[in-house]
């Protein structure tokens, strides 16, 4: 128990620490990664070909599905059939689109359309996630406990919550979706071993971000962090792309040609990071088509503005830091590898920026860090992640505008309330709406949920107090309440979009999905639930040992009695029995797990004592 | 749907106990920011992973609470706050009282002002960046000297400028910030 290690450093955990699997992956627009922790040390784990990047690349043919290498040997040949770059559509709206001109896009719900049929964002994104965990399966000869997967800082709630459920439908147990610059950061900060103040510059395929971090003693704390989730390396493509149609009068070109147009331009743009000046060979889109020449200088000024809009917005998070320097930049994202960018990061930051660590590796890295952690593995480095939510949360008020209840780069967990009333007399219900963004306006913020609080006694406008609270968890995930206070009418919502899978839609494929394996499936979830209840009952009998003084006679009866009924849930035979046991002791010793943890608080203070014995240098 | 005001946090926590400092108004913040490590360090729910569901909610509302006692009490304006709720003072009461007219008068004048800088106007805008600087320490000094005697109506009123003048900082600074 974590608390017998807070009161006696050094003492024996009480469940036999058998190594448990928990795997990072880098979810990424251009590519993906999946590394683990072994013997303490990150491995990224390679395909058969020895690569550890997966290009993200589904391909949806007759014969089935591939992804990766062999999808992206079909883009040309098949350009509608073979989806890239994805996760730019995850969680988003058809309307928020221009399409892409070789992609075919279904509206509602936002779809790819290929020959064999419609696929949604999320279950492309998640043919990539499976493919990451068969290569896990492949290569580890452990079940994989859950994983921690990276999305950009930017991404808003709708965003994660589509990621969250393509690694539902791959069959992953999420742990935790951790911002990709924090997972850069904890590879850095473990790699090095430095502290202080480290800014996180994050160029990927499809998002930038930006996140300034404090290290210090292994936690890890994000100050701030922002971004521009529709700004990466394919538009610096696209840019160079647009420059060769126009030098040569391209026009009305095929699916196929746009689609070879682009890797050209892509190629011409990593030859460019070496070479002053590239030539490219137009033949294969249009034969006959001269040779255009690129040189690197008439690329920088191209691409001048992108460049501008992730440094502004580089001014803003250290503005929202309420720091005007920073101890150390760190470059991540294979857009990063583009010199002008190196130059220009170094020039704000008026510091040399570090790239020690493979910018394509770095956060899944982290991340795999943060899994290791988090599946319980207490040998794990003495690493604590504190992160923020990265857009702020809010309710819809009179006139359409937005009433801010949680600011942006506000540390989670938080739970924060608000009062507010009615505005009409005898108004006897509410619509809370809830948005997420930076601007006033209610329509120029994203809508994330809407509930309705009803059985509010008439009353006259102004006299009805109505409390709304927003809880997010250390994963980022929201949860609203309303209550009416004079009477205590309740309504709640979990926000929960879902993206052209609804969550029983998703369940559905998950059973299919699992029929194959139905008898070895439900023999290891009774086994996991039965190991989670011995762990908690000898959990609190250990807890009562040590500070059973704090709970009165009759909360002590009910504790034990739940106590009791979990070991019967545990003698049956009936999953579902044993997990609303499970849920109902776990329950019944919060209050406890509450009162051991404030008698343990000075404990935990102890130590700021010897902290400043040692010499702070703050 | 209209707003009244910041309800009450969904806690009701004595943040400085919670820190275990004293409840003084003057905190040397890197011995704050240290405790609130220290504190995460132990009770962040991570910290309990692979623990059971009630260890795990308990975590999680001690880690709220820490993360908004740090909030409250590193930032002195909403230190004072917390202090005067902490000896009883109702804050909604105290922000509908009025306040004093040169006061309001000037305020008035500095809002104009930040809001008719001049974009390029470097050198007004750091005169008034620093006018408004003077204004804050000096809410803060009367607050600190009205606490010490006992003077709750003079610590109220002096908490009040001091939202006023936090108002007017947000804006000054949110001048010259692009849309």
């Amino acid at each position: 128990m974590v608390l017998l290690q807070i009161s006696e450093p050094g003492a024996a955990t009480e469940h036999a620490p058998e190594r448990k699997l928990g795997l990072g992956i880098d979810l990424g627009t251009t590519h993906s990664l999946v590394a683990h922790v072994a013997d303490g040390s990150v491995v990224v784990l390679p395909d058969e070909q020895g690569s550890v990047c997966l290009p993200s690349v589904v391909h949806y043919g007759e014969q089935g599905v591939t992804v990766g290498e062999s999808a992206e040997a079909l883009a040309t040949a098949k350009p509608r059939d073979t989806i890239s770059s994805a996760k730019r559509y995850l969680g988003r709206d058809r309307s928020e689109f221009t399409a892409a001109s070789y992609l075919e896009l279904q509206d509602e719900p936002l779809a790819f359309v290929t020959s064999q049929g419609c696929f949604t964002p999320v279950e492309v994104a998640s043919e990539i996630l499976n493919s990451l965990r068969h290569r896990a399966e492949q290569a580890l000869t452990q079940p994989i406990d859950g994983v921690v997967i990276t999305v950009p800082a930017y991404f808003d709630d709708r965003q994660r919550l589509a990621t969250r459920q393509a690694a539902e439908l791959a069959g992953l147990k999420v742990l935790r979706l951790l911002n990709e610059p924090t997972a850069a950061a904890v590879a850095y900060g473990l790699d090095s071993g430095d502290e202080g103040v480290v800014a996180v510059y994050d160029l990927g395929g499809g998002t930038f971000d930006i996140s300034i971090l404090r290290l210090e003693r292994g936690v890890f704390e994000v100050l701030a962090t922002g971004g521009d989730s529709r700004l990466g390396g394919d538009d610096f493509d696209e840019r160079i792309a647009a420059l060769l149609q126009e030098e040569r009068q391209l026009e009305g070109l095929n699916p196929s040609q746009a689609r070879r147009l682009l890797q050209l331009a892509r190629a011409a743009k990593e030859a460019l990071t070496d070479a002053e000046e590239v030539s490219v060979d137009l033949d294969a889109v249009v034969p006959g088509t001269p040779v255009v020449s690129i040189s690197r200088q008439q690329f920088d000024e191209l691409c001048a503005d992108l460049i501008n809009r992730s440094l502004d917005a580089c001014r803003r998070c250290l503005a929202d830091a309420g720091l005007s320097e920073v101890d150390q930049v760190v470059l991540v994202g294979g857009s990063t590898r583009m010199p002008v960018v190196g130059h220009a990061v170094a020039e704000l930051f008026g510091r040399q920026p570090l790239n020690t660590l493979d910018p394509d590796q770095v956060v899944a890295m982290g991340a795999a860090r943060q899994a290791d952690l988090l599946v319980g593995n207490r040998d794990a480095d003495d690493l604590l992640l504190l992160d923020v939510i990265p857009l702020s949360l809010g309710v819809e008020t009179y006139g359409g505008l937005v009433e801010r209840i949680v600011p942006r780069n506000t540390t989670i967990p938080v739970a924060r309330a608000q009062e507010f009333t009615t505005a009409r007399d005898g108004q006897t219900g509410l619509v809370v709406h809830v948005v997420q963004g930076e601007r006033e306006r209610v329509a120029d913020c994203r809508s994330l949920a809407s509930f309705e609080l009803k059985g509010i006694p008439p009353m006259v406008a102004g006299a009805a107090r109505i409390e709304v609270t927003f809880q997010v968890d250390a994963d980022g995930l929201l949860q609203v309440m309303a209550r009416e206070l004079t009477t205590g009418a309740t309504a709640q919502v979990v926000v929960k979009p879902s993206f052209g899978l609804a969550d029983d839609e998703i369940a559905n494929m998950l059973r299919a999905s699992y029929e194959h394996a139905g008898e070895d499936m439900r023999a290891r979830q009774w086994t996991e639930a039965t190991v989670e209840a011995e762990q908690l009952i000898a959990g609190i009998d250990a807890a009562l040992a040590r500070d059973g003084d704090l709970l009165g006679s009759e909360e002590r009866e009910q504790l034990d009695a739940a106590v009791q009924q979990l070991k019967t849930a545990v003698q049956g035979a009936d999953i579902e029995v044993l997990r609303r046991q499970l849920e109902s002791t776990g329950r019944a010793s919060e209050t406890f797990a509450a009162r051991r943890m404030d008698r343990s608080i000075k404990a935990a203070l102890d130590g700021v004592a010897i902290d400043s014995l040692s010499g702070d240098s703050e | 749907m209209a707003l009244v005001a910041e309800g009450p946090g969904a806690s009701s926590r004595d943040y400085f106990d919670l820190f275990q400092l004293a409840p003084q108004f003057d905190l040397d913040l890197d011995d704050l920011a240290a405790r609130f490590r220290n504190l995460q360090r132990a009770f962040h729910p991570d910290r309990f992973a692979g623990q059971d569901a009630g260890e795990q909610r308990a975590a999680a509302q001690l880690s709220a609470d820490i993360n908004a006692g740090y909030r409250v009490l590193r930032d002195p304006v909403a230190r004072a706050g917390f202090m005067l709720q902490r000896l009883g003072c109702d804050l909604k009461a105290l922000e509908r009282q009025p306040l004093d007219g040169a006061f309001l008068m000037q305020q008035m004048q500095l809002r104009e002002m930040a809001q008719s800088l001049a974009e390029a106007d470097a050198t007004a805008k750091s005169a008034l960046v620093d006018e408004v600087a003077a204004l804050m320490d000096g809410a803060l000094a009367d607050f600190r000297v009205a606490l010490a005697d006992d003077k709750l109506d003079a610590a109220g009123e002096a908490w009040v400028q001091l939202l006023y003048i936090t108002k007017l900082n947000a804006e000054v600074a949110g001048s010259s910030e692009p849309e």
